[in-house]
């Protein structure tokens, strides 16, 4: 069993995770309170990296990170290295990656919120923020459990783009998922067959998790 | 509670609040231009006749309507229709109470007392407040209790209270507020709010379609029909046909 990868896989997962529900909870909150062709194109950007081979997304994001563009130079300028083949390199792949698995869900769980009680508190002398805060996000709070372990299991399971961005750096950028390939490509079977179950267990229990919550939740409605 | 029944006190004088709404809403074509200056002003009309309409406009809840709103302020006149709708400074029972359902009783009547931050003290008279309203809506029993274990008649008590308990509130808007209560308490509710009112000098715009509610409430009546005004005065005025078909009926 290749622990530090387990331990770095695991890592890469709370931390974009994180970083991704501060990214989306806004991105969502705004397309989903209005119409409007501006949020039906971010809506499909967002949705994106759904169909894209993780290898193009990876390749561009390899590209924007080195100092062929202005952003990439700006990293540099700032950390003195490029984000590439870094764990940091990694998060900003993944972040993108995830993305749609933490906006989608939130979406929905906002759309879902009754406009009435958002009406009613409104006119009850609530902002926006505090309309967000005491209302909005009490009755969606099924959609942040469902959009955070849909990320952290997306996550676990990444390839194309970790192998893209990250290289294969055994302790800095090789997760689980490249630690079977390597493994495969070994003919190690046995090891990668451990870790491979390690992984379909991990993301059956996740995918439970939410589920049986979905289900509780919808039987105390009933 | 705060205080015993008592003369209820015309404290509003002249007019205190104008509306003029013009725009099509749904199937309903609104032309309305309104004055209100009594303390406590009823829209009547049949339904679809664009009573909840007008109250929405008020609360500015219909973007695609032409809306002037404004609310006298001392010797000037403050334009309400500019300002975002939680600072127009509103209590408001909508139609379908539309309780919070995360909260219970308690927590829906104090939600908007809990959402600014204040000081230990305003905090105290807020509690004293959202107790008050409780007590006067018969809510005291209730108040640990989910939402969703509410009866309508009791769903659409809580959604009444907690219009009474905004703080700072200028203008109460109360649509059908007395749907689904019985009669019986509806007429001992009813001069207890007017007290609570009064003391306040909190003016209230309602709505109903029901006769019998207008006419109890003496209130001035506006009447609606396909969205526009066809008469305003005293209840028993406007609404003398509908007294006397009602006497006859009772004989």
């Amino acid at each position: 069993m290749d622990f530090p990868a387990l331990g770095l896989t695991l890592r890469l997962a709370c931390v974009t995770t994180l970083l991704l529900l501060l990214v989306a909870t806004p991105l969502a909150f705004w397309i989903a309170s209005g119409r409007g062709v501006g949020r039906r194109v971010v809506q499909a950007i967002v949705a994106l990296p759904l169909v894209l081979p993780p290898t193009v997304l990876g390749f561009y994001v390899l590209m924007g990170l080195g100092p062929a563009t202005a952003v990439g130079r700006v990293v540099v300028w700032c950390l003195g290295h490029s984000l590439a083949f870094t764990f940091w390199g990694l998060v900003v792949g993944s972040v993108m990656y995830s993305l749609p698995f933490a906006v989608q869900p939130l979406v929905a769980g906002f759309s879902g919120v009754d406009r009435e009680l958002l009406e009613t508190a409104k006119v009850l002398g609530a902002s926006p923020w505090v309309v967000f805060q005491k209302v909005m996000v009490p009755l969606s709070k099924m959609a942040f459990v469902t959009a955070a372990v849909l990320t952290f299991a997306h996550t676990v399971g990444e390839f194309g783009v970790v192998l893209m961005v990250g290289g294969d750096i055994p302790g800095v950028t090789r997760t689980l998922s490249i630690s079977i390939f390597d493994q495969v490509q070994e003919a190690n079977y046995a090891g990668a067959n451990r870790m491979a179950l390690w992984l379909v267990v991990l993301s059956f229990c996740a995918l439970l998790a939410v589920y049986a919550k979905g289900f509780r939740r919808g039987a105390d409605l009933g | 509670m705060r205080r015993g029944f008592g003369e209820v006190r015309t404290l509003v004088e002249g007019v205190h609040h104008r509306l003029a709404v013009k725009g099509v809403v749904g199937t309903l074509q609104l032309d309305v231009a309104l004055e209100f200056a009594a303390p406590w002003t009823v829209i009547f009309g049949p339904s679809g006749s664009g009573k909840s309409s007008l109250l929405r406009a008020m609360c500015g809840l219909l973007p695609d309507v032409e809306v002037e709103f404004e609310r006298r302020d001392g010797n000037a006149w403050m334009r309400l229709d500019a300002m975002q709708t939680s600072r127009r400074k509103l209590g408001y029972a909508p139609q379908q109470a539309a309780l919070f359902p995360h909260l219970n009783v308690r927590e829906n009547v104090a939600f908007a007392t809990v959402q600014r931050p204040r000081g230990r003290a305003a905090w105290i008279s807020a509690e004293q407040v959202v107790e008050g309203a409780l007590d006067m809506f018969g809510l005291q029993m209730l108040a640990d209790h989910a939402t969703r274990e509410l009866s309508g008649g009791e769903g659409q008590r809580v959604n009444l209270a907690r219009a009474f308990v905004v703080p700072g509130a200028r203008l109460m808007l109360l649509d059908e507020p007395f749907s689904g209560v019985d009669r019986k308490r509806r007429d001992a509710v009813l001069p207890e709010m007017k007290a609570w009112l009064a003391d306040l000098d909190l003016p209230v715009i309602s709505v109903t379609h029901d006769v019998d509610e207008a006419l109890l409430l003496g209130a001035e009546v506006v009447r609606l029909d396909g969205g526009s005004v066809v008469a305003q005065g005293a209840a028993a005025v406007v609404l003398a046909e509908e007294r006397e078909r009602m006497l006859r009926v009772l004989g």
